[in-house]
């Protein structure tokens, strides 16, 4: 009892309290009133955003579940330890800190950056692909965040998969691609589904890869916080703002853990 | 070997060239920092066609860069100290208690994982900004203590279900106070586990950037505030030094973390 009072003290003070805080700034203005998301629901600006955000949020899901799904198999498929050495790198870019990485994807896809110094030297400096500072920037910088995530959550539906289910289909004269379709493809949706919500979990309140890879249209609602924070010095509209994100994370979260152990989750708030 | 998708060539070949494709995704941007810190210190050039050491002297030496690594490294320490000395005894508790609110408690502290971060960057900005706690080390730190909490919390747990109750009970029989059993008994069996949640703790707090970037000003910036304005504003080649070194920094306390981590499994 005694040990636990101090950490409960702090949480709080320090995470209900501000949480509380900036629910009460978003309904009191002098008065209660739902004024504030009355008016973000007719802000032009809010409403971009907020599509904005879902097409990033959901476009980067989408191609880190492209791109994702087969590194899964490619793991499944190696023995014990040759996955670890792959494993190594698929965690590398989970320890690595967001601005090493969105710093060094701009060495990589910016206008002057090494794809391109190749396309320009290949083409002899008529080819530059606007890879950075637009939204191919900012998917860019959320898959390399995101997938870690995905292939994990799909790895470990694949390593449960019996796979003395492919063998009879095999022997039963199943070719490679109904196996698949069949067999790997539907025993594997747990790890999807999974991976997926866990991805759009994160991306949603994502505030660094729009804010340093994106260019001003692709503004996600993380970064309307902060400028109804610092630009406009609207508080309200700001916790406004704040609450539909926190409101959007949480019906995800509860998603996700209708999905699976809300363990899975560590990290999500990144 | 493959029963995955088949023996067919066709199939096997384009799994592992996507694979691999994403592969060098991932590596790519962790590594291609180093070659680039050690090169030009004009412009961001790779690859480099000199060699030197210069935008190491710059970082080194620029009171703006090292001020802010040196700040970031006081706040990841104290937050580290402060988070396990709050959140060891608590999950102690928490795992051997029976009192009903046990799963609400648990819930409050486990929470910071998924609240979105700039919503507590919000809350906290609010709230600090009324008690005078913006651009101070004390009010990052403590924002900093809820948001690894539950890193601490969950590898703790995790260490306390691997430990031997019997022990502690034997302990009690023999007349051991709480106070000893759980500094001799317990928190012996729980080194491993500590020592993991404590470096998740240390390289969150020193990466954590959107809640340092809304509590912090000139007097209490950190280097990942200090990264995100550069790399925002001026993109100077002295972020690939930078880089280079907290990359190397968090491999080894990765490192770090999966070794101990190797030790709690051996020793259950």
């Amino acid at each position: 009892m005694l040990l636990l009072a101090p950490l409960t003290a702090v949480m709080l003070l320090i995470l209900i309290y501000p949480l509380g805080l900036t629910l009460w700034t978003s309904l009191y203005n002098g008065r209660f009133s739902f004024d504030a998301y009355a008016e973000l629901a007719s802000s032009t600006l809010f409403l971009r955003v907020l599509r904005n955000t879902f097409e990033i949020a959901v476009g980067g899901t989408l191609v880190s579940l492209l791109f994702g799904y087969p590194v899964a198999l490619h793991l499944a498929a190696q023995p014990p330890r040759k996955r670890t050495a792959y494993l190594i790198m698929v965690m590398l870019p989970f320890w690595t800190s967001i601005l090493v990485k969105s710093f060094a994807l701009v060495a990589v896809f910016g206008n002057q950056g090494l794809i391109n110094q190749f396309l320009g030297f290949v083409s002899g400096g008529t080819v530059n692909l606007p890879m950075m500072f637009n939204r191919v920037g900012v998917i860019l910088g959320m898959i390399n965040f995101l997938l870690p995530f995905m292939i994990l959550s799909i790895l470990g539906s694949l390593l449960s998969l019996d796979r003395r289910l492919i063998l009879a289909a095999e022997t039963m004269g199943a070719g490679p691609l109904r196996i698949f379709w069949k067999i790997t493809l539907p025993l594997s949706m747990p790890g999807v589904l999974a991976g997926v919500l866990i991805n759009i979990t994160l991306s949603i309140g994502m505030y660094i890869t729009p804010a340093l890879l994106g260019g001003r249209q692709d503004m996600m609602v993380a970064n309307l916080v902060d400028f109804y924070t610092r630009q406009t010095l609207d508080w309200t509209a700001a916790s406004a703002t704040a609450m539909v994100l926190l409101i959007l994370s949480g019906l995800l979260v509860a998603m996700l853990g209708k999905v699976r152990g809300a363990a899975g989750l560590a990290g999500a708030g990144a | 070997m493959n029963e995955l998708f088949g023996s067919s060539r066709l199939a096997r070949g384009l799994v592992s060239s996507s694979a691999w494709l994403c592969y060098i995704f991932l590596v790519v941007p962790s590594l291609i920092v180093i070659p680039i810190s050690f090169g030009n210190p004009g412009q961001i050039e790779f690859p480099p066609r000199q060699f030197t050491l210069e935008l190491y002297r710059q970082f080194f030496t620029d009171p703006a860069w090292w001020g802010s690594t040196v700040q970031s490294l006081i706040v990841a320490c104290l937050t580290t100290l402060a988070t396990l000395v709050l959140a060891v005894p608590a999950a102690y508790a928490l795992a051997r208690s029976r009192l009903p609110g046990r799963g609400g408690l648990q819930g409050l502290f486990m929470m910071p994982m998924l609240v979105p971060v700039i919503v507590l960057g919000l809350g906290l900005y609010l709230q600090y900004s009324n008690w005078g706690l913006l651009d101070t080390t004390a009010g990052l730190v403590l924002a900093h203590v809820m948001l690894t909490t539950p890193y601490i919390m969950v590898s703790v747990m995790s260490g306390l279900q691997h430990s031997d109750v019997a022990l502690e009970t034997v302990a009690s029989i023999m007349g051991a106070s709480r106070l000893r059993i759980f500094f001799r008994v317990v928190l012996p069996q729980l080194k491993a586990s500590i020592a993991v949640g404590a470096l998740f703790a240390f390289l969150m707090s020193l990466d954590e950037v959107v809640v340092a970037y809304f509590l912090t000003g000139t007097d209490s910036m950190t280097l990942p505030v200090k990264m995100y304005s550069s790399i925002r504003w001026e993109l100077t080649p002295v972020l690939a030094a930078v880089s280079t070194l907290l990359t190397v920094l968090s491999l080894l306390i990765a490192l770090g973390i999966i070794a101990m981590q190797g030790k709690t499994e051996a020793s259950s």
